[in-house]
């Protein structure tokens, strides 16, 4: 083949280019320290990179709705085990009476000890978090309880659940229902007992206070009252089994998120050494290129006539 | 025939050689012009004549002076130009609209949809909570912009090929026209005297250049002159006469099409009415030849394409969103008054262009009219849940949901971009390799000129001493005389 120095030129100026182009590719992942700058680097894990990062996206939203339902969560705990010291008080105070051998005095005294309780309590069952009433079901403007009964709760007071996603189409139901626990005789379901610890301690109250006290009905309001402490405490396990639950969760996202952050690491970050190694060569390439076209393009059959 | 004989074979080889130094001094000075084909002088015996029964020669002359010049390869090279005129335009507009997709490097499209879905998340946590509404308005109206940048965009993309047609048919008019006039130039030197070879030279580099532009069929004929057609057949060049190639828009159409007029010196003035319009024919099959193809390519059919996706993708969201938002006697939904639900995105806004959010929801207390609740309570957050799981349900109109159906196309046009990226640099590659070929058939090549100089050179001074040994000979013929 005939060879014109446009030729070697026109060759080399080409090679220059694409070794050019090669180590401009280098370089850019080096600096951003990825592989992928732009989805035609490389379509295909582009995919599979937006789909690991929209599912690591979610995994962090999860992870803030565990956060808030769990301090949800804890303020409700906090408030039972109020609930609890409070139950625990009243049946002291109301054992100590109940054998039926009291003077009058000491029985107002218990009254109006327990209506200090009774106050407590329906504070308790008040509970805000940030503006909401943990206890209300979702009516979570509307204070759920009142002193006054009956009824003691609220007429709008409901037993609707609040339900947030917390893995993909896996709900977590962050409330208990403060009718559930405290006015639980009239409740829809009854998941933990079915007294109403309200109204019993108001027929306390009111026997106390009386002239003639009917002892039976004291026995038997201490009774319902020990049942309220009950069913106290299973709202109580209930609510420590859910924060249980996003405990579990908890992990599960965060383990998943990892192992998520990781794959996408292996997808996108640039292997340093691997990219030095290859702009070394490439560097080698121009360089080559670059001496022999400067060093062939000044050969010619001038020099010699 | 006599000693003169020798006077007239040395003349004519002085004469020769001159005018074969010329020819290299030619070659030399052209050295780095486009286009050109080196030249070469073709000698040939003087006609002999009969002495003394001998049939002797008369010295040597010129019979031609040739370029090299092969016509496959310039049909190869025309055919080259044209697929690579198409796929580099094609890479370089690609690659201009990458960056609108760029979900790696920049939060876009993706990054939006999974933020508003995600700020529906939060809703779920505090149904009432006033920040909690800001931010779903908040993250709706940045998913709306950012449709409309990348609808902005695109649009604005397509328009610049649109806009593109007109410059690019201009050009190729004007070059249509110096072709007609190089046909012309050609035919009538070449009816007086041999090859006019620079006027091939440059007719030929012009039609090089034209089939970038534009694909092109071109036959050459006895006379010289090449005609040159479109690839749909009309004639765009015809000996010395040529056609106007511009665009025009035609009603109801709102961009350009590509008319042709017929062929003339000069050509008729334009009239769409009566002109060959080529619109569908001047790119090729599937518009795949020159700039021109590439243009309407892009302008007709590979930016819709992408347009349509993501209209269909803001359609869907627009109507998944409402579908739950707004309150139906089958599916009641409250807002935080206890109002039925009213429409989130305005409904009449189904492309990406047009996506935003409703009225109802932007006006003074927009916040409250967020539909988060199923029944009236204000703590119900059962509509902001299933607002919030949209995120991962498969839209069946999309067959995918919002993200997985946006991370497809991303993956696409980067697939798009990076299969032209290698079409264009391997045609590239192609017209390389022409060119070499071509080079090295019709290049100069400095060296080689040198040796036929040196060698011209020699051949002249021998015709000279030719002469001086005649004149020597008749000195002593004419000794003899005196």
């Amino acid at each position: 083949m005939r060879v014109t120095p446009n030729m070697s030129s026109q060759n080399a100026l080409y090679n220059i280019q694409k070794n050019r182009a090669v180590l401009d590719k280098i370089q850019e992942q080096l600096a951003s320290q990825q592989t992928i700058n732009r989805p035609s680097d490389d379509p295909i894990n582009t995919r599979y990179l937006l789909d690991m990062n929209d599912k690591f996206q979610a995994g962090t939203q999860y992870l803030s709705n565990l956060n808030k339902a769990d301090t949800w969560l804890s303020f409700s705990e906090t408030a039972l085990t109020g609930m609890q010291e409070i139950m625990k008080q009243a049946n002291s105070v109301v054992s100590a009476i109940s054998g039926g051998s009291q003077d009058a005095t000491e029985l107002k005294n218990v009254a109006s000890q327990l209506t200090e309780l009774k106050k407590q309590l329906v504070d308790m069952g008040n509970t805000q978090y940030g503006d909401q009433y943990i206890f209300a079901g979702t009516d979570t403007n509307v204070p759920p309880f009142s002193v006054t009964g009956p009824p003691y709760d609220s007429a709008t007071s409901n037993e609707a659940t609040m339900d947030v996603e917390v893995r993909q189409n896996s709900n977590l139901t962050m409330n208990v229902l403060g009718k559930q626990i405290l006015t639980a005789d009239t409740a829809a379901t009854q998941p933990y007992g079915n007294k109403n610890i309200l109204s019993a301690m108001d027929s306390l109250i009111t026997q106390l206070n009386s002239a003639n006290p009917d002892f039976s009905v004291i026995r038997q309001n201490a009774s319902d009252l020990e049942d309220g402490t009950e069913q106290i405490t299973n709202a109580q396990s209930d609510v420590a089994s859910k924060r249980k639950r996003v405990q579990t969760m908890v992990d599960l996202n965060t383990y998943n998120n990892n192992t998520l952050a990781t794959l996408r690491d292996a997808t996108l970050l640039a292997d340093t050494y691997k990219l030095a190694i290859q702009q070394t060569s490439q560097q080698t390439a121009l360089e080559a290129t670059l001496s022999s076209t400067a060093k062939i393009s000044q050969m010619s059959l001038l020099d010699y006539i | 025939m006599g000693i003169g004989a020798t006077f007239q074979i040395g003349q004519a080889g002085l004469k020769i050689y001159q005018v074969a130094t010329e020819v290299v001094s030619e070659n030399i000075a052209n050295v780095n012009t486009e286009g050109y084909s080196r030249q070469r002088v073709i000698l040939e015996t003087a006609p002999p004549t009969n002495h003394n029964g001998f049939p002797l020669g008369t010295g040597v002359k010129i019979s031609a002076v040739e370029r090299y010049y092969d016509s496959l390869l310039q049909q190869q090279l025309v055919n080259a130009d044209s697929t690579s005129g198409h796929d580099s335009l094609k890479s370089q507009v690609l690659s201009q609209i990458e960056p609108a997709f760029n979900e790696i490097a920049n939060d876009g499209i993706g990054a939006s949809i999974t933020n508003f879905f995600d700020a529906w998340q939060d809703l779920t946590l505090n149904p009432s909570g006033i920040p909690e509404r800001q931010a779903v308005l908040t993250q709706g109206q940045i998913l709306a912009d950012t449709f409309h940048t990348v609808s902005t965009s695109l649009t604005d993309a397509q328009s610049a090929q649109d806009v593109s047609l007109t410059t690019v048919t201009a050009d190729v008019s004007a070059t249509l026209k110096d072709i007609a006039q190089l046909n012309g130039q050609i035919k009538t030197t070449e009816l007086v005297s041999g090859n006019a070879n620079e006027l091939r030279d440059r007719r030929d580099l012009l039609v090089r250049n034209l089939s970038e532009q534009v694909g092109i069929t071109y036959t050459e004929n006895a006379d010289g002159t090449t005609d040159v057609k479109a690839l749909g057949g009309q004639a765009l060049v015809t000996g010395d006469t040529y056609a106007t190639m511009y665009t025009s828009v035609v009603a109801p159409a709102t961009t350009n099409s590509v008319f042709v007029t017929a062929v003339g010196n000069p050509p008729a003035a334009t009239n769409p009415a009566t002109d060959t319009n080529i619109t569908a024919t001047v790119g090729g099959a599937n518009n795949s030849k020159g700039e021109i193809g590439a243009l309407l390519e892009l302008r007709d059919t590979t930016i819709p394409y992408y347009l349509g996706k993501v209209n269909t993708l803001a359609a869907q969201i627009v109507s998944d969103v409402n579908a739950l938002h707004v309150s139906t006697g089958g599916r009641p939904t409250y807002d935080l008054n206890g109002a039925a639900g009213g429409a989130f995105f305005d409904a009449a806004g189904t492309t990406a262009a047009s996506i935003n959010l409703d009225a109802n929801v932007l006006g003074v207390g927009g916040t409250s009219k967020i539909a988060a609740s199923l029944t009236t309570s204000r703590g119900d957050n059962s509509n902001a849940l299933a607002l919030a799981k949209l995120a991962n349900t498969t839209d069946a109109t999309l067959g995918a949901t919002f993200s997985s159906y946006y991370d497809s196309l991303v993956s696409e046009v980067g697939l798009a971009v990076k299969s032209t990226e290698n079409q264009a640099s391997q045609s590239e590659a192609f017209v390389n390799q022409l060119t070499n070929l071509r080079e090295s058939n019709s290049g100069v090549s400095l060296d080689e000129e040198l040796t036929t100089l040196l060698q011209y050179q020699r051949s002249y001074q021998a015709s000279a001493k030719l002469i001086t040994t005649a004149t020597e000979m008749l000195d002593i013929a004419l000794g003899m005389v005196g």
